[in-house]
């Protein structure tokens, strides 16, 4: 535009350079000493005036008005970005909006004034009133508002709202990261979506956003969640329909489906605060599910203040709220649903079902309850409780059992210990080793409720199998004619090493337990003869000896047949450190097999064996099905006991394991028996 | 060496022995509960009749109402051999 001017009119280099030193002159102008700085400037006013009206009558008015009008933008976008910054934690859009009123409206003021336009629209104005000049502003410094003056604020605020916005849409990704300490800045760009009503913008800047910094294989599914988690927080406020949080949250949810951890950790999200999460970025305080507690309480108690629980009440108070889904709203979907914006269904909704996440939870909670040395199980009942709340009574009937046989089993131990004192005591003393029934513990599950447990054989020490039997036999006459079946395998022992110079504790797996025991007696075994002694199977003995060779207990060597090895006690602590060094890698491997538990996946495995056959059966018959067939079929045809409960993606990923198995193959989407 | 064991704590279940899965009337694990019952174990005990059949005890006890409310005026029978109900001392 600049060019178009100067090729001949000299004027306009004057009036631009005049407008500049305004502009310099009024950048820092205060509310204070405005006045004063004003009269200062009232030359250069009058100056700009004197051109404007010069070229006004030269007939480019138009020109002259863009000229000013883009300086003035060009300012104010400065201003904005000054203002705004990086920094989210304090509200601007006010500080904005005073600062149009102080500089650039006292300006136009002036120069309209000065022009006599001001005059001009207060008399045609006075029968024909606009709409706009009706609304409500104060001017300070300036009694009458001109209608244009009035437009010239509108415009001003309307630009400064839409850069406001395309500052905050561009930065919405660290906005979100960083809440809710940026809280300020959401409701600033809440307020300036409300007046442009761009959030298409938004929706598209913040999925690419999203695309491009978070939905990577680099990001760890924590961190993911965490910002789903924050984003859904955040778009609630600027949008409680939820209509723009649908169209975000989509791809979000699509990628962690993909992801094979995403529901452990939501799990472990809901139910173990930031204690669960390695990358630390949770804030302090408890977990989620308490937060989201919190916050539906909040809700409750604002929505139904009133409510005297009359429903025609209710309904018209609803009625009255409402509002039209904006239009951006995907009209296949369902308005009904959308209404309500919980943070919990949200997340189940990447899951796909609360049964998937209930039984996730089990599983956890079991491994975590097997592994308790006393039976404190208050923080599981309240997280509980809080499930209870979101998911129904129902579904985690099972979960309550579990934590029902753990308070069972304090009073039963209790009970045991209380009429069982001393005869116990001088009867196990077995094998040198005092063990008395006031070492032994025991929780006493109901089977059919817990997950699936991993039974492995073990012969334990025969002082310590001794006191389990005493143990059964008093179970047995306490509650008759129930019986104890010990899982030997599960269980968590404290036991101290105690060697001529030194004792060493530790808290380890019977497992563990019963192997360094059989050292007590004899201090060198091969693999085969320590197998046999404490009935572990040989390659399960060796990964789980790994566990005392890593803390320099014993030490390996290869013995006489390639796959047998010597273990002996290490009784020299000088060694120590050499040999931990060199078993810090299988100690890892050793980890992964320590689930007690069977894990979620395993479950389904075993549960889908059952229909293999069917599958089989089927794609010989058929030659090739889809997986929505195969789906189908089994619905139709399995439903004599075990009937087909699972859902799709279950099918499919245990067709999945059917293929690495190379039983199936897999083209264009329809499944193959291989040949 | 020697190890000296400072705590053990082991994990058992519990089972009824009862010698047979699932209760005849309810169709329930015996080591569940009945559908009446949220939890298993001292709340939802079994009961052996003379015949050594076993059932939960609300079941049978269901059972047992319903046959003394008809007209017929007979000793309850056993649902599963049709001898007459006793609760085994």
């Amino acid at each position: 535009m600049d060019e178009d001017y100067e090729d001949g009119h000299r004027f306009h280099i004057d009036d631009q350079k005049n407008k500049r030193n305004l502009e310099i002159g009024e950048m820092d102008v205060d509310g204070s000493n405005r006045e004063t700085i004003f009269l200062k400037n009232n030359y250069l006013v009058k100056n700009i005036g004197a051109v404007v009206r010069d070229l006004r009558s030269l007939g480019f008015t138009s020109m002259t008005e863009d000229a000013y009008a883009s300086a003035i933008f060009s300012l104010l976008k400065a201003k904005v970005h000054n203002l705004a910054g990086d920094d989210y934690r304090a509200l601007v859009l006010g500080s904005i909006k005073d600062w149009i009123q102080a500089v650039p409206l006292q300006f136009l003021h002036a120069l309209l004034a000065y022009l006599g336009d001001s005059f001009d629209c207060d008399s045609m104005s006075s029968g024909l009133k606009s709409p706009l000049a009706s609304r409500p502003s104060c001017y300070p410094g300036i009694d009458f508002p001109s209608e244009g003056l009035v437009r010239w604020q509108l415009r001003l605020e309307y630009f400064a709202y839409e850069t406001l916005q395309d500052l905050r849409i561009g930065k919405l990704f660290e906005i979100i990261v960083d809440y809710p300490d940026s809280y300020p800045a959401i409701q600033d760009l809440k307020q300036c979506l409300e007046y442009t009503g761009q959030h298409s913008k938004l929706v598209d800047s913040f999925i690419s956003s999203l695309r491009y910094r978070l939905l990577t294989a680099g990001a760890s599914t924590y961190d993911i969640l965490h910002q789903y988690v924050s984003t859904i927080k955040a778009l609630r406020i600027i949008d409680p329909t939820g209509v723009f949080l649908e169209a975000v949250g989509e791809p979000i949810r699509d990628y962690l489906r993909g992801r094979k951890d995403t529901i452990k950790c939501i799990v472990t999200m809901l139910t173990d605060g930031p204690g669960g999460n390695p990358s630390g970025l949770g804030n302090a305080g408890d977990s989620l599910l308490e937060e989201l507690n919190r916050d539906s309480e909040n809700q409750e108690s604002t929505d139904y203040d009133d409510d005297i629980n009359s429903d025609d009440k209710q309904a018209w108070i609803n009625a009255e709220r409402w509002e039209p889904d904006p239009v951006e709203a995907d009209p296949s979907k369902g308005s009904r649903n959308r209404r309500k914006i919980d943070v919990l269904g949200m997340m189940v909704n990447i899951i796909g079902s609360k049964d998937q996440l209930v039984n996730e939870y089990r599983v956890m909670l079991a491994e975590k309850l097997l592994n308790k040395f006393d039976y404190d199980i208050d923080s599981e009942i309240r997280t509980l409780e809080l499930l209870k709340i979101h998911l129904g009574e129902s579904s985690i009937q099972k979960c309550e059992i579990m934590l029902n046989d753990l308070i069972d089993s304090k009073r039963t131990n209790a009970n045991i210990k209380a009429s069982l004192p001393q005869p116990s005591l001088s009867g196990s003393k077995l094998g040198g080793t005092d063990v008395s029934l006031d070492i032994l513990d025991a929780t006493i599950i109901s089977s059919n409720f817990w997950p699936t447990i991993q039974a492995e054989s073990l012969n334990i020490p025969a002082s310590v199998d001794q006191l389990l039997c005493d143990y059964a036999k008093r179970f047995h006459e306490i509650k008759t004619p129930r019986k104890l079946l010990w899982k030997k395998n599960l269980g968590t022992v404290k036991l101290e090493l105690q060697f001529e110079d030194r004792n060493m504790q530790f808290t380890v797996t019977p497992v563990h337990a019963a192997i360094i025991m059989q050292f007590q007696e004899q201090t060198s075994w091969t693999s085969k003869n320590l197998a046999a002694a404490t009935g572990i199977p040989v390659d399960t003995l060796n990964r789980r000896i790994n566990f005392w060779i890593s803390k320099g207990i014993l030490a390996g060597s290869a013995g006489s047949d390639s796959d047998d090895h010597v273990f002996t006690i290490v009784d020299d602590m000088n060694t120590n450190g050499l040999i931990h060094e060199s078993s810090e890698g299988l100690l890892a491997a050793d980890e992964e097999g320590e689930r007690s538990v069977a894990s979620v996946e395993e479950q389904l495995r075993k549960e889908m064996t059952v229909y293999e056959k069917f599958i089989i059966g089927m794609l010989t018959n058929f030659g090739s099905m889809a997986l929505d067939r195969i789906h189908n079929t089994l619905k139709m045809f399995c439903v004599a006991e075990p009937s087909y409960d699972k859902s799709l993606q279950q099918l499919q990923s245990f067709l999945t394991g059917l293929i690495t198995e190379e039983k199936l193959e897999m083209r264009d989407g329809l499944y193959f028996l291989k040949k | 060496m020697k190890v000296k064991i400072l705590q053990w704590h082991a994990v058992a279940s519990w089972t009824w022995d009862a010698q047979d899965e699932t209760c005849g009337i309810c169709r329930m694990a015996f080591d569940g509960c009945c559908p009446d019952c949220k939890f298993p174990g001292d709340d939802c005990p079994l009961v052996w009749g003379a015949c050594n059949h076993s059932f939960h005890l609300h079941c049978i006890l269901k059972w047992v109402n319903s046959q003394n409310s008809q007209a017929s005026q007979q000793q309850p029978q056993c649902p599963m051999c049709r001898r007459e109900w006793q609760f085994k001392a």
